[in-house]
């Protein structure tokens, strides 16, 4: 079972992804209005150019449609991050390193790829995290994308039927790319699964379709982010092709798993060029101390 | 790669909260396996004798330099070698516990070096302390074993040191008789010698060197007083030949008119104040006439004698005086200078008797020479040799009544009422601590010799690469709720062990378990 499918899941068992209510629809136009109004008067103020993109892209963002967000308990059993978390540390962690990549991505959208140096070392926990610390911020959107084709982490043949997804877009001219991105109910956050189809991967990537689809997706927003979910470099000929058409390149080292060489063998195969930086996955940590007090009474947790 | 203590003492945390099971599972092992030794564990039995090598004794300042104080260098090593002896063993194996009669000499080497020799321990505690230390599962055999030990070594080293001082007095004993064999010999040879040689005293060539120098000396002044002498005879000689034997003597006319003159010439001086008629005036007169007359009667009586022999009256003739002088004179110098030709032949015999003598006496001197000096040389050694002997006499009789190096027991061997070596809460405590440590110094290994990523230091330091963000392991509820099950199980299972270690250390205490 994939970790967004139960959200997914959830998400179909209201029915089909539903727009805002009326309500909602108006509140959310009241609040874009709003800013629009302080940049049209600002315009000519050079210094609140910055705070007038961000109030823009804020509004257009709002106006994002979102289906009914899953619940933290949800989200806490799927290992997604979300502000009422008990345990910060790893909340932190991606927060910290959502700004490190804003710092590092100057014009504000980008395509980061996730990748790994061995399977099983969390790149996709780190990818999905990342997508989510983005979407924490309402003036910013994330849009997580699938390259797993051979061994999907978000997609999957529920009881649902088959969800649409990557390899469906680029294999078939007449899916309109709305039909392949999903809303897994996390406000500002949009996934694309690999797709149902799988056949020969890379030549899915050198399509000049997959360069034009990233492009429309990283435009779509002002500030968006889309994030790359790949195999480890090492082991899959994809990424590399993948990481042709990315912007930025994060390198997931897990704690105990890897040697030094291996490290070194991935990150000859990205190359410094697109590399921003290492994410040191998975560091064990003493249990918080309400799980120590948690031991000595009777009723379970 | 270096990290901090408390980075890796969090490391090392965290890396045993992962692997929890196998550390509580491996403290469990260790605390049971040390429970069971404990349990099994022999009880040893050890009782310690001190003995003071005391060498500070009261005599020491007092014999100072006339004896020599047997040092023992390496005290611990020393004993060791006596203890460890098969003499000293062998009357161990006679003691109380260890006699058994009908044991064959492999028998009894066989409880030496297995059950003596590696039970006994020898430690010098400082400089004057040597403890002994015997151990043993019976407290009886402990105890009696160490204090025969101790006893025997006393003894031992005692007898050793006696005999020691014993054979180097023996040996000077024989030097020194050898020496005065020698020397008596060199006496008697220098005696011979010089009864040989009367001559051959010491001093004897300076003083004939003397001698001669003083008979040259002699020999040259009595040859110049010889020549003195005869040229003075000749001289002599020379002079009586010019000089008449007698000379004759003046008249009796010529005394008068002497006598005339002196009175007339008073008879002026008086005239000068007196008148002729002054008493004396007239009696000087008187005696110039008297004068006068006699002259007149004188010449008369020659013109009488005239025409006779002409004899010489007695009283006319007179001896000369140097004549005389001369005379005896030359007598004198013919008398010395016979008694100097005399003394000269003298002098010149014993010149050349004691030249001869001189000759005889450099002969000797070089043999006389030889001769005390292998004399005095056996003398010098004989006499030091009889002095070293006093001073070993005097060592060996401070060792016989033990004044010089002593042993001395200065703590009795006693019976042991406790068992020695760890005991049952030793075995618990240690198991408890080495439970805790081994796995963690495990886990410390396995962090330090696995080459797989621990640390992201490493990433940045070695890699340089750079560490945007270390995410933590995300706990999902599911896995809370496991890792609370397994700890409550661990925590279970720990106070079980705890449980059951107090329960056996209570027991043992109790004297349930023995």
């Amino acid at each position: 079972m994939s970790k967004i499918e139960d959200a997914l899941k959830k998400i179909s068992g209201n029915g089909a992804a539903r727009g805002p209510g009326p309500a909602e629809t108006a509140r959310r136009q009241q609040l874009a209005r709003a800013p629009q109004s302080i940049a049209q008067t600002a315009q000519s103020n050079q210094a609140s150019t910055d705070m007038t993109q961000r109030a823009s892209s804020r509004a257009e963002i709002a106006r994002m449609e979102e289906v009914t967000p899953i619940g933290d308990k949800a989200m806490a059993h799927n290992k997604i991050i979300h502000p009422e978390m008990e345990d910060g540390r790893v909340l932190n962690a991606f927060r910290e390193l959502r700004t490190k990549i804003i710092q590092k991505s100057l014009n504000g959208n980008g395509v980061i790829m996730v990748t790994g140096v061995t399977l099983g070392d969390g790149a996709s926990f780190v990818a999905r995290n990342l997508a989510a610390a983005f979407a924490l911020d309402t003036s910013k959107t994330a849009l997580l994308l699938d390259c797993n084709l051979k061994n999907p982490q978000y997609d999957g043949i529920n009881s649902a039927g088959a969800r649409l997804g990557l390899t469906d877009y680029l294999e078939s001219e007449d899916i309109p790319v709305d039909k392949i991105i999903h809303r897994p109910g996390i406000d500002r956050f949009r996934m694309i699964p690999s797709g149902v189809q799988c056949e020969v991967p890379a030549e899915y990537f050198t399509s000049v379709k997959m360069g034009k689809l990233l492009v429309q997706l990283k435009e779509r927003y002002p500030e968006r982010y889309v994030i790359l979910d790949t195999p480890p470099i090492t082991e899959s000929a994809d990424t590399s092709i993948v990481a042709d058409l990315c912007d930025h390149i994060l390198l997931v080292v897990p704690y105990g798993k890897v040697t030094e060489t291996q490290v070194e063998a991935a990150v000859k195969a990205i190359g410094q060029r697109k590399l921003v930086g290492v994410v040191f996955n998975n560091e064990p940590q003493l249990p918080k101390p309400s799980v120590w007090k948690s031991i000595w009474k009777l009723t379970p947790p | 790669m270096q990290l901090s203590y408390p980075q890796m003492i969090d490391a090392l945390l965290k890396e045993a909260f992962v692997h929890r099971k196998a550390v509580v599972g491996i403290f469990l092992a260790i605390n049971a396996i040390a429970l069971i030794a404990g349990l099994a564990w022999p009880k040893q039995y050890t009782s310690s004798a001190t003995i003071i090598v005391d060498e500070k004794n009261i005599i020491e300042p007092l014999m100072k330099g006339a004896a020599v104080v047997t040092e023992v260098a390496d005290r611990a090593k020393l004993a060791k070698e006596v203890i460890y002896s098969r003499k000293l063993m062998g009357q161990v194996l006679t003691s109380p516990g260890w006699e058994k009669a009908g044991r064959t000499p492999k028998e009894e080497d066989a409880i030496i070096n297995k059950a003596i020799i590696p039970n006994t321990k020898i430690i010098s505690i400082d400089k004057n302390l040597i403890k002994i230390e015997y151990s043993n599962a019976n407290p009886d055999r402990a105890y009696n074993t160490t204090k025969k030990i101790s006893d025997l070594f006393i003894s031992e080293s005692l007898a050793a040191k006696a005999k020691e001082s014993q054979d180097a007095y023996d040996f000077i004993s024989t030097q020194t008789d050898e020496y005065h064999e020698k020397l008596v010999n060199a006496e008697a040879l220098l005696k011979d010698f010089r009864s040989a040689n009367l001559d051959a005293q010491p001093g004897s060539e300076g003083a004939v060197g003397t001698r001669i120098n003083s008979l040259e000396e002699k020999i040259q002044q009595t040859t110049n007083d010889l020549n003195e002498a005869e040229t003075k005879q000749e001289s002599l000689t020379k002079q009586l030949s010019g000089e008449a034997e007698v000379t004759v003597a003046f008249t009796r006319e010529g005394q008068y008119r002497t006598r005339i003159a002196e009175l007339q010439q008073q008879l002026d001086t008086l005239r000068l104040s007196y008148q002729d008629t002054y008493p004396d005036i007239v009696r000087i007169k008187h005696q110039i006439e008297d004068l006068n007359e006699a002259i007149n009667k004188d010449r008369t009586e020659r013109q009488a004698g005239r025409g006779q022999a002409r004899v010489l009256s007695e009283e006319a003739l007179a001896i000369n005086p140097l004549f005389q002088e001369l005379r005896r004179e030359l007598s004198q110098t013919k008398t010395q200078i016979d008694t100097l030709k005399a003394r000269l032949v003298d002098a010149r015999r014993l010149l050349h008797s004691e030249t001869a003598r001189g000759r005889r006496v450099h002969d000797s001197e070089a043999a006389l020479a030889e001769l005390t000096r292998d004399y005095q040389v056996n003398r010098d050694l004989y006499q030091d040799l009889l002095k070293r002997r006093e001073n070993a006499r005097v060592s060996m009789n401070m060792d016989i009544a033990n004044q010089g190096l002593t042993f001395k027991i200065h703590e009795p061997a006693t019976l042991p009422s406790d068992p020695s070596g760890p005991r049952f809460i030793h075995f618990i405590l240690g198991g408890i601590v080495l439970g805790v440590l081994i796995p963690l110094g495990l886990l410390h290994a396995k962090q330090q010799f696995d080459p797989r990523l621990r640390f992201d230091s490493v990433i940045a330091d070695k890699l340089k690469l750079q560490v945007l963000a270390i995410v933590p392991h995300l706990v999902t509820p599911s896995e809370e709720r496991e890792v609370v099950a397994s700890l409550r199980g661990l925590a279970l299972l720990i106070g079980a062990n705890f449980g059951i270690l107090a329960l056996v250390v209570g027991l043992k205490a109790g004297g349930v378990l023995s």
